[in-house]
């Protein structure tokens, strides 16, 4: 963007507060990272802007309210319940076997009820049913019994807590493979984000070597496509500058006859060139070739002859 | 929120029980409660996709920034906190501005912990959603003309001062003056 007006704010002295125009902009992301670098070093400053801001906020959010009501596909909502399902949320639960020890039920007096959310183990014991039995007359019938009892409950609490403890190692091992393979992912982004900081860095100089000097460069363009993933890569140069309020804009012709689709609007830099790189394309849709059209700036959504540049 | 149908035909008249507020649906949610994932989608992914779509004018991209918003709410729920204010309207300003990072082909500047929000009113609540809309409609429709012009040029066109200035051919301050005032007008057309 170019240069607005400058905003400053001094180091010392009685705070200065930006402008309500600016802070308006500011929070409709208008400004530049170098623009917006001091408003918001004085926002973390000063509470007083910070509210205003928060209702500058709600502004934008009755102005977003404002607009007309169109509905998503009913995929759209099917496509994020899958990926809300495929990213399940791994929830912490109590402890229930360390909730009820051993001990602490042979001490008790009475027998309790057992939890209705208690798990067979921990409600083992508990049940009246068992010490009704010990309260029989028959004592060595109700002591074997007792015993079995304690056995089977001991059992089962070692059961458990293995059961449990190699649950705990799977997870372990689930997460240890997530770590590695989110590292690995990263590394991955990092790598693309540098490739594609490299192609599209305005800063970057672009040289075309050529066996002979050619008397006029003419623009020429490339496109690399993958229809199965909808990723699209086009690089373009010697593209001659437009006119204010105009833009270029590349367009997908699709291989079985429907209507192109807009792959995004582009202006080229001082030398010519210009670049789309992974613009946001429907997946599955093989192309017959590929356009280029002139367009109102914010680009149109069916192309406007001429097709300026175009391949197959 | 989930209503069994009554065989009844008098117990039909009977009020539909207030629908779950935005706090208890984020709590779920937090738990890992898909059913009210989709609940929040039903309340507001109109509204989300609405915004993606005006400032895109393409169905896919605004739909893949519906698909954005709503797994930043189920990864971090706790990005957004009722001190924050409306859901809806934050959804929706988040929403805008990842629509207008997609448009400028840039990575994503807005940071959904960066957005505070003094309530706009409660979106939660479908009839007060719909009269909130259609006055915030009927507010800006009644801007001057270049006034309506310059604020949707900026947030829906995501046109900076700059740009809007070189365009229409008035000075920076005016075009600066006018997004102002336009947001102004309909603040205090929603002030009781």
């Amino acid at each position: 963007m170019s240069a607005g007006t400058p905003i400053a704010f001094p180091n010392s002295g009685p705070p200065r507060h930006p402008a309500p125009e600016d802070l308006t902009l500011f929070a409709m992301e208008l400004f530049s990272p170098e623009e917006a670098a001091p408003l918001a070093r004085h926002l973390d400053s000063c509470a007083e802007c910070r509210a205003e801001l928060g209702r500058i906020y709600s502004d934008l959010a009755l102005t977003a309210a404002s607009v007309e009501l169109e509905s998503p596909s009913t995929s759209a909502r099917q496509r994020l319940l899958d990926q809300v399902a495929r990213e399940k949320k791994i929830i912490g639960q109590p402890n229930q076997q360390s909730s009820t020890p051993q001990t602490e039920q042979r001490k008790e007096s009475k027998p309790q009820p057992a939890a209705e959310t208690a798990p067979p183990i921990a409600a083992f014991g508990r049940s009246g049913s068992l010490f009704a039995v010990e309260d029989r007359p028959q004592k060595q019938t109700g002591r074997t019994i007792f015993a079995i009892a304690g056995w089977a409950a001991a059992a089962g609490l070692a059961f458990a807590f293995l059961t449990q403890h190699k649950d705990r190692g799977a997870l372990n091992n689930t997460l240890a493979t997530q770590a590695a393979q989110l590292q690995r992912l990263n590394a991955d982004a990092a790598s693309a984000h540098k490739l594609i900081e490299a192609i599209t860095d305005p800063q970057a100089v672009r040289v075309t070597l050529t066996a002979n000097p050619l008397p006029k460069a003419q623009p020429i363009a490339g496109v690399t496509y993958n229809p199965s993933k909808g990723s699209l890569i086009f690089l373009a140069s010697n593209l001659d500058p437009l006119e204010a309020y105009k833009t270029y804009e590349l367009w997908v012709i699709p291989a079985n006859g429907t209507a192109p689709i807009a792959a995004g609007t582009f202006h080229p830099d001082e030398q010519g060139n210009a670049s789309l790189i992974m613009p946001t394309l429907p997946k599955g849709v093989p192309a017959k070739g590929f356009g280029i059209t002139i367009e109102a700036e914010g680009g149109a959504q069916t192309p406007t002859p001429p097709i300026i540049m175009s391949g197959d | 929120m989930y209503r069994v149908s009554d065989p009844d035909p008098e117990a039909q008249n009977v009020p539909e029980p207030p629908a779950e507020d935005d706090e208890s649906l984020l709590a779920q949610v937090q738990s890992g409660d898909e059913q009210a994932m989709a609940s929040l989608y039903d309340r507001y992914s109109r509204l989300v996709y609405s915004v993606a779509f005006r400032v895109l004018r393409d169905p896919p991209a605004a739909e893949d920034v519906i698909q954005e918003v709503f797994m930043q709410i189920w990864r971090n729920p706790d990005s957004f906190v009722s001190a924050r204010g409306s859901l809806g309207g934050w959804l929706s300003v988040v929403a805008r501005n990842r629509s207008i990072d997609l448009i400028r082909r840039k990575r994503p500047t807005t940071n959904v912990d960066d957005v505070p929000l003094a309530s706009p009113g409660n979106l939660a609540n479908e009839a007060e959603r719909n009269s909130l809309m259609e006055l915030a409609r009927t507010t800006i429709h009644k801007l001057p003309r270049e006034q309506r012009k310059t604020l949707e040029m900026a947030f829906f066109d995501g046109l900076t001062h700059s740009e809007i200035a070189e365009m229409t051919g008035d000075p920076l301050g005016t075009v600066k003056t006018r997004i102002r005032s336009g947001l102004l007008t309909l603040r205090k057309a929603f002030q009781p």
